[in-house]
């Protein structure tokens, strides 16, 4: 598992932070995010939290290693949920891939809270994690086809070795002939 | 405003966002601490009552196209995999951050 995680503040107050959340895209420098689609979206009448899943295309250069190994495309979608809590004054947005999930998963949180002086901190965690239990399973596998593999040219450099073996003994017995 | 994944959505997902974006605006804007529970609960039963009648009708078609456009691309079982794994029904606990060890 590896982590990753950074915080800074913006210089601009909460709620100017919070509109400029659904105005992020599309952007020059995140020209990676090709689509944002709204799948759901809920106000709760009671709290006033508004909770928003989203779908995010990304299209990014991927390693061609990657690309041959996991039979992954340029194309990778998002699925991202957010609460934003007008009455605590709290926006939290966990994103997770969709695309090559079978094999890992990143795990991304960030969380918009107001700071002093009309900033707003933001601070982004992020966990990257291969599914072990899959790289258990095929690493298992591939030990398995390995001792197979084994066994058998073990097996067939007996048989092989025993063939010259006899026909050296066959030569010495004529040669006393 | 970003475009929808599926080009024939886009239209209906840009006057979405826009009557969001328009309502969201004003939604932010503070509570006077004064206010009783029942007068906060009151009024974001108001707030969310005058989003669904504000935007409510284009969401509704909007959805109908982005639904069919998920299953059409095959997105639907990893996102069903991934609502099963993190529903995330209520806002995460704050973010800790991992210890060194």
């Amino acid at each position: 598992m590896h982590f990753f995680s950074q915080s800074y503040d913006y210089e601009h107050p909460w709620s100017h932070v919070v509109i400029g959340m659904w105005h992020k895209y599309p952007n020059p420098k995140c020209s990676h995010v090709i689509s944002i689609d709204v799948l759901d979206r809920t106000v709760d009448p009671k709290t006033g939290i508004i909770r928003t899943e989203r779908i995010l295309n990304c299209k990014q250069k991927t390693p061609g290693w990657i690309v041959k190994l996991f039979g992954g495309s340029e194309d990778a979608f998002v699925r991202e949920i957010s609460f934003v809590d007008p009455t605590t004054q709290s926006a939290t947005i966990t994103s997770v891939n969709l695309s090559l999930s079978q094999f890992a998963t990143c795990f991304e949180r960030i969380q918009y809270s107001p700071a002093p002086d009309n900033r707003t901190s933001f601070t982004q965690t992020a966990e990257i994690q291969a599914r072990m239990a899959l790289w258990r399973s095929a690493a298992d596998g591939l030990e398995k086809w390995l001792v197979q593999r084994f066994e058998q040219n073990a097996h067939l450099g007996k048989l092989g070795f025993t063939d010259v073996l006899r026909a050296l003994e066959e030569r010495q017995t004529a040669a006393t002939m | 405003m970003a475009d929808s994944l599926s080009p024939e959505c886009t239209p209906l997902k840009k006057t979405y966002d826009s009557c969001f974006n328009a309502w969201f605006e004003g939604y932010l804007e503070p509570v006077a601490s004064s206010t009783t529970d029942a007068q906060r609960i009151a009024h974001y039963q108001q707030k969310a009552k005058e989003f669904e009648d504000k935007c409510g009708k284009v969401y509704a078609e909007y959805q109908s196209c982005i639904q069919s456009a998920v299953k059409q691309k095959g997105i639907e079982p990893l996102l069903q995999q991934a609502r099963e794994e993190h529903p995330l029904l209520a806002p995460p606990p704050p973010a800790v951050h991992p210890s060194k060890d």
